[in-house]
């Protein structure tokens, strides 16, 4: 499973890190540190890293394969 | 469809939505004929916002120049995001008189908002506000101890009055603790004191962080939040952002948290007072407590609404936008829009979910957000473990006040 986080829209909400720490981790201002690139997710984070997905207020992950 | 005035409806012949019966059942037609400071609006808030959401989730207003208001939590998110096309330059509250000055950060697009947002963020991000996770919790407990032996309290003025401030100005900007009591309360009265006075003591808050930030300034710098507003910004005409935006700085996140957190700490204590099996269920599960603030702050926005002004003509759910035209982004509406969240009138605790527009969306979200869910998340837990059951008092009313912003005025509780 692949994301993409997207650099316009992450606004550091921090919701991806709080659902997600073994696939996202945030800067020192709060923003997703994986902004602008694609994301490996590591097997067996998967669901962890669907809720982050899914609980970002801008939509700014995405799944990189589609 | 084109022309100002147009609102969108999702059934023109719904009985329910008449302009007859929305006025016979709320004294007003406020999908047609909207207005944020109608009276009516307090007095039946959840019911007009949940009705709109569903089958008016575009409306319109004609006080002044008019606005429009969008209430899908859709097309909140695209016009938060969309900063090009919708400023904040130019107020974030309708018909805003000229000659009021503007608030700095919350009334600027990028990049001279990006300039003051890279500098704040780090002082605000989630990690900075763990750190100070122990501190909250003490202040909640030290106004617990206040009260707790006498069975009851007024939670407005006794807690959730008191918290937001303290926690922000003692851990967040460092003001001395001996100015706390009269500058909490000065902020109280500028917020909720009789309406002829409020300018008094919102100037007598502006004097006293001004001075606060001058004296600050004789000082050696200690690298927190007060020291980079100091040091200051360049804007995009390489100029140096001047004196009255660093102090206005300092005053938006001052109004921007503590009404804003009073009412959310306010909905928290009702909603566990009216509904024992949901507060059983967080006595059950303490690790749901994050979630549930979650779900808290979307079901009970404390922003009602805020706006933006069109730089071009644009069309945003079907309405046609002129350049010039005001929009209004209901944050409540959008938090309780059955299109993207399933029961949206109820609170899931276990659901983890939960996205919300509440803290906004695009480069204005809340700065903040992540000390209101650290706060909200603390209280939660620190209250339960003494108080875990209490109800509102008989014979009394939770007293709420509407505007952009949602407030509560007092909340009589009582446990045994």
């Amino acid at each position: 499973m692949q994301l993409k986080v997207d650099e316009m829209l992450c606004s550091g909400h921090g919701r991806c890190a709080k659902f997600a720490p073994a696939v996202f981790s945030l800067d020192e201002a709060g923003f997703n540190t994986a902004v602008g690139r694609v994301v490996d997710v590591p097997p067996g984070e998967e669901d962890n890293a669907t809720k982050a997905m899914k609980a970002c207020p801008e939509r700014a992950i995405s799944d990189a394969g589609q | 469809m084109s022309g100002r005035g147009q609102v969108k409806i999702v059934d023109e012949h719904d009985p329910e939505i008449s302009p007859e019966r929305l006025i016979e059942r709320f004294g007003r037609d406020f999908f047609r004929d909207f207005d944020i400071d109608d009276p009516n609006l307090n007095e039946h808030f959840h019911e007009v916002i949940d009705l709109m959401v569903q089958k008016c989730p575009v409306a319109h207003s004609k006080v002044g120049s008019g606005y429009h208001v969008f209430s899908t939590e859709d097309a909140v998110r695209k016009i938060g995001q969309d900063w090009q096309t919708f400023s904040s330059a130019k107020g974030y509250i309708p018909n805003r008189p000229d000659d009021q000055p503007l608030m700095i950060p919350v009334e600027q697009d990028p990049p001279n908002h990006t300039s003051w947002r890279r500098v704040l963020n780090p002082h605000m991000s989630p990690q900075v506000m763990d750190a100070i996770r122990a501190d909250v919790a003490r202040e909640v407990n030290l106004l617990i101890d206040k009260f707790i032996d006498r069975s009851e309290c007024e939670f407005i003025s006794e807690m959730a009055g008191l918290l937001p401030g303290r926690a922000f100005f003692i851990y967040v900007l460092g003001v001395p603790v001996d100015d706390l009591p009269e500058l909490v309360h000065d902020v109280d009265k500028s917020l909720f004191g009789p309406l002829d006075t409020r300018t008094k003591y919102h100037k007598k808050v502006y004097d006293y962080l001004e001075d606060f930030m001058k004296k600050r300034q004789a000082m050696p710098p200690q690298g927190d939040i007060v020291d980079t507003i100091l040091k200051g910004v360049t804007y995009k005409d390489g100029e140096a952002a001047p004196w009255d935006h660093q102090v206005s700085v300092v005053l938006d996140l001052t109004y921007g948290g503590i009404s804003t957190t009073i009412y959310a700490l306010g909905s928290i204590a009702r909603h566990l007072a009216d509904h024992p099996e949901q507060r059983q269920q967080l006595l059950d599960h303490p690790e749901w407590i994050e979630n549930s603030v979650e779900e808290f702050v979307r079901a009970y926005s404390p922003v009602v609404a805020m706006g933006r002004t069109c730089m071009k003509d644009t069309q945003v759910d079907g309405i046609d936008l002129k350049e010039g035209d005001y929009v209004m982004l209901g944050f409540s509406g959008a938090g309780r829009d059955p299109r993207t969240i399933a029961n949206p009138k109820e609170l899931n605790f276990a659901e983890p979910t939960i996205h919300h527009a509440t803290f906004g969306v695009g480069p204005h979200r809340c700065i903040g957000s992540h000390l209101a869910r650290m706060e909200l998340a603390v209280f939660i837990t620190e209250w339960l473990k003494r108080i875990p059951h209490f109800q509102v008092k008989p014979g009394t009313e939770p007293v709420y006040e509407t505007g952009f912003l949602r407030a509560m005025s007092s909340l009589y509780l009582e446990w045994k």
